[in-house]
């Protein structure tokens, strides 16, 4: 049985296209040092430190990890860093939790981020190979073919998607956080904005931008007497799958089914829908929302853009299972960091610290994030309770 | 027995990036294009060139830089018999680390002199600089014998 433990400090950096004012350094320092202001801790309370951040490729600064020891204090400290593709700020999180959990370390910083203003996520996504063809596509060209699929499977109305940008949006705009800020967005605005890779549209897609995030996870000792509301980490789950193999169900993935029945019976959770107060769902691109809502088993196959589109998942039509209340992917996406906002997320949910998009009385929240060709996936609950 | 035969393909992989400096590395650079050469200040008091943006022992952030001298002294050298074209020089040459006038550390170019006899651990060195400075560290084009 693993030790209690609990994120007892969140950071993150304002998401925007480019910051040109601060090095790669500069900006994962200043979510570190926002999670360290959060917890009322300075470097020397941290005993190890978790890095993660999407492929080398994408910024091309080969080994990160150690160009960035002396921004997180890390002399002298054990280091680490973690590497999933898109999933990684999850899974990162979960690495940071189990050597809390495992008794190794009594107190952890976690950090994760991408500066994509600085990098070519698009193209360093699929590197050709020798001998091989070439993929060359980025992450829509490759998902388009899946979320057509589940259409066709679920005969699903063509503006699920649509309502879904709208919706994450008019929740990205209540978190000053938010990269894309649009208050005033429609479904028509959606609709007419240009077709990047049927069926996706430019607004169904998420955005490229800079960020950082980072929390500080506690032992059960040290969560107790931490200044503000601990959020109790009481389920980790991580599962891979293959990214190609013959029947492999792309729209439905094994592991990400796998993954969340594991996270749910850590947490006592038989029926996610009703005994979670809210989700943050990796989202990058609008039909997600219900394709996971099915996969994560908050509707039965086939059934969830039908959650969507009764506004069940929306803050703002006070639905009752409200997904991606920071505005979500779709608002805001820092690859390597995307994952570990969807968990830090969860967190400042059940903290009752969420500002503008919090859920009323929120207790217990999913922070999820998944990565690859849909091959990775990274989940944790969180609680305002122990147990 | 005959050979296998080896199968041969072209691959070149590469991409465009760009990068933000930030306030303390940007500020060296844009100093090197001005012909000055600056350093920070550690929390024990050491300058460092080039500068760091985070303390090496206490984490934290520095912000007071120094401006240091143009002339120093060899630390260590490693003397270069045959340049290659990714080299600074295209003859004979060292790579040294040079401790600046005002430094704490040195820091590493490259020396031009006519002979590795020439070249000793303490001997005084001087900046050269670039025709055209562009904010880069090959502003300095080398460093030469005093």
């Amino acid at each position: 049985m693993a030790n209690l433990a609990a994120v007892v400090g969140i950071g993150q950096t304002k998401y925007t296209t480019k910051r040109t004012d601060v090095s790669i350094a500069g900006l994962v320092r200043e979510a570190a040092v926002n999670a360290l202001k959060d917890a009322d801790l300075t470097w020397n309370d941290i005993d190890a430190v978790i890095v993660g951040k999407a492929p080398d490729m994408f910024e091309g600064v080969i080994m990160p990890e150690i160009y960035l020891t002396d921004a997180l204090g890390c002399n002298g400290k054990p280091m680490l860093r973690v590497h999933t593709a898109g999933s990684v700020g999850g899974s990162t999180a979960l690495v940071a939790a189990s050597h809390v959990q495992s008794g190794t370390f009594k107190r952890v910083l976690t950090v994760s981020f991408e500066k994509q203003s600085e990098s070519n996520a698009m193209w360093a996504l699929s590197n050709p190979q020798p001998f091989s063809t070439h993929l060359n596509a980025g992450a829509g060209g490759y998902f388009a073919p899946i979320i057509r699929e589940y259409m066709r499977r679920s005969k699903a109305p063509y503006n699920v998607g649509i309502k879904v940008a709208v919706k994450d949006r008019l929740h990205g705009a209540r978190n000053p956080l938010a990269h894309l800020q649009k208050p005033d967005i429609t479904m028509q605005e959606v609709e007419d904005s240009f077709m990047l890779w049927d069926p996706i549209r430019f607004l169904e897609s998420c955005p490229s931008s800079d960020g950082a995030c980072a929390m500080v996870i506690a032992n059960e000792e040290l969560a107790t007497k931490a200044p503000k509301p601990p959020a109790w980490i009481r389920g980790v789950a991580m599962r891979s799958e293959p990214t190609m193999y013959a029947g492999r169900d792309e729209v439905n993935p094994q592991a990400g089914r796998d993954c969340a029945a594991d996270v749910y019976k850590q947490a006592g959770i038989t029926n996610p829908r009703k005994d979670l107060d809210c989700a943050e769902v990796y989202v990058p691109f609008s039909w997600y929302e219900p394709m996971w809502l099915e996969n994560l088993g908050f509707a039965p196959k086939g059934e969830g853009w039908k959650l969507t589109m009764a506004g069940a998942t929306s803050l703002d039509e006070g639905g009752d299972i409200p997904w991606n209340c920071s505005g979500g992917v779709l608002s805001s996406n820092p690859i390597g960091a995307s994952g570990m906002i969807r968990f830090a997320e969860a967190a400042r949910q059940v903290r009752g610290d969420a500002g503008a998009h919090q859920v009323e009385g929120a207790k217990l929240a999913l922070g999820h994030a998944y990565g690859g060709g849909a091959q990775f996936f990274a989940m944790w609950v969180v609680g305002s309770q122990k147990s | 027995m005959s050979q296998p035969e080896i199968l041969n393909q072209a691959f070149e992989l590469g991409y465009t990036y760009t990068r933000s400096t930030g306030p303390v590395v940007g500020r060296f650079l844009t100093e090197l294009k001005k012909r000055n050469i600056v350093g920070i200040k550690a929390s024990d008091g050491r300058v460092v060139v080039p500068p760091m943006e985070y303390d090496p022992d206490t984490a934290a952030e520095l912000s007071e830089f120094v401006q240091v001298g143009q002339q120093g002294e060899i630390v260590s050298f490693a003397w270069v018999k045959e340049p290659r074209a990714a080299h600074p020089m295209q003859v004979p040459f060292a790579w040294a680390m040079i401790k600046l006038d005002g430094a704490d550390v040195p820091m590493i170019h490259c020396v031009a002199a006519a002979a590795e006899s020439d070249i000793a651990t303490g001997a005084r060195v001087r900046a050269v600089w670039a025709d055209e400075t562009i904010g880069f560290i090959t502003d300095i084009r080398c460093f030469e014998l005093v």
